[in-house]
Parts: structure tokens; sequence; C-alpha cells
């Protein structure tokens, strides 16, 4: 019987958890910076599509997978720009002030949208309020 | 045509996106501070591929757990979104063993 090991999985591993970082480390930085979202967008869209393409004419099983894995990571990413700008929309995620795009959903009238990062703490193990939310990162108020 | 990859590739996006409501429901049942034990979970299942001669099926658990391993980096901000009300707050979590030396440790997040 062979019991040699199969690595597959551990490569796939790494490059999932790599990419994964990456991409939701990069989308929110590249949302924060762009404003035209569609560049970013078409170009992981394109980048994405090419791994997949590249992952089809690789012959090892192993590129073949961290292609693959690339890819649809990279396809994901571009749906999760749209979702960043949501986010900053209501608030849950920081607006880049310097940003024109984000500096005119900060000057709505009503907007939700706030320059801090509300989540940049550790738990308290009870819901809190708006103010105390504030507080809880170094904030009086918005 | 090597159709490997792309095949993993479909297969990784679904387990991927099952990540998301793992770490919904984990945090909410559970509680952050659960991480270490997501964590183990995830490095157990990367280890099981090893072990699994089957090519896909090997790059599919190793894609499994290194969704859990993420997860529990993902776990302590999960905790503060509930907390501001933006997902389903739960006061009565299931408390983790060894919860008073888990809350020494600094909760990882990436």
């Amino acid at each position: 019987m062979n019991m040699g090991i199969n690595v597959l999985g551990l490569v796939a591993a790494f490059t999932a958890f790599l990419s994964i970082w990456l991409g939701h480390v990069s989308v929110r930085k590249v949302e924060a910076q762009t404003v035209n979202l569609w560049k970013p967008t078409l170009a992981a869209i394109a980048l994405g599509l090419g791994f997949e393409i590249a992952a089809l004419f690789t012959a090892s099983r192993a590129l073949s997978l961290v292609f693959g894995i690339l890819g649809v990571t990279l396809l994901w990413d571009a749906f999760e720009i749209r979702r960043q700008a949501q986010r900053v929309r209501k608030g849950h995620a920081p607006a880049n002030p310097a940003n024109p795009r984000h500096a005119a959903i900060l000057a709505e009238p009503n907007t939700h949208a706030i320059t801090y990062d509300l989540l940049n703490r550790d738990p308290v193990g009870r819901m809190v309020d708006t103010d105390e939310a504030f507080e809880l990162i170094g904030r009086s108020s918005r | 045509m090597n159709l490997f990859g792309v095949f993993v590739g479909i297969i990784a996006l679904f387990i991927i996106g099952l990540g998301f409501p793992l770490v919904i429901q984990g945090e909410r049942r559970f509680g952050y501070l659960w991480w270490p034990y997501m964590l183990g979970i995830g490095i157990l299942i990367i280890l099981v591929s090893l072990f699994i001669t089957s090519d896909w099926l090997s790059a599919v658990i190793g894609t499994l757990g290194a969704t859990f391993v993420w997860g529990s980096t993902e776990l302590k901000e999960q905790a503060v979104r509930a907390e501001l009300g933006w997902y389903p707050f739960n006061a009565k979590k299931i408390k983790p063993p060894f919860e008073a030396i888990i809350k020494k440790w600094k909760a990882p997040h990436l």
C-alpha cells in the first residue's frame, strides 16, 4: 500500500489562505484609493479569468490548482470591491476624505459614512450604543 | 487541457463562501474566544489532507482547512460587528474551555 504524503492539500491551503488575505487587504486599500471603481473591478476580473485560463494550460496539478484558486479569489475580489464601497457608505468601513468619491459621500446630507474604523478595537462582550462605539475607539463623537 | 486547477478553484470558491456563515454563526453561538480551537481545527484538517491519496479531494480538504484558519482570524472583528448591532448579538454564548487563559492571548486579526 502506498502511504506517500500528498502535498496538494497543503499547496491548496497555502494558496487559499494567502490569496484570501491578499484580497482582503487589497480590496480595502484599492477601494479607498480609487475614484473610478470599474478600473480595479475590470482588472480583477481580467486577471482572475487569466489565471483560470493559465490553469487550463498548466500540466502540473500543483501549479494548475494554484492558478485555479488565485483566479477564483480574484473574481471574488472584483465583487468585494463593490461590497466594500457599500460598507463605506453605511459607515461600516472608514471613508477616505482624500478620495473625491468618498469625500462626496461624506458631504451628502444625512450621510452614514465616517472616517474612523469602528471595528478597530477588542470586543467588550455586550452591545454598545453609538456614543460608546466611538469612545471605545478613542473618539468622543463622530 | 488540464481541468484540475479550474475544478479545484470552483469548489474552493464555494468552500471559501461557506467561511462567511461559519464565522457569523460561530461567533454568534460560541463567541470569538473560540478562535484557538477554530485555528486548531483548520490546521488539523490541513494535516488530514496530506494523507488523502486522491489529488482533487486532498486539494479540496486543504482549502477547507485554510477556510477554518482564516475564519479564526475573523472572529474577533465579527464579535465587534455584533456588539455594534450590525449582526444579531447573542449574550448567552457557549464559553470555550480554558477561557481565562485564552483571554490573556491576543486574538489574531489580519
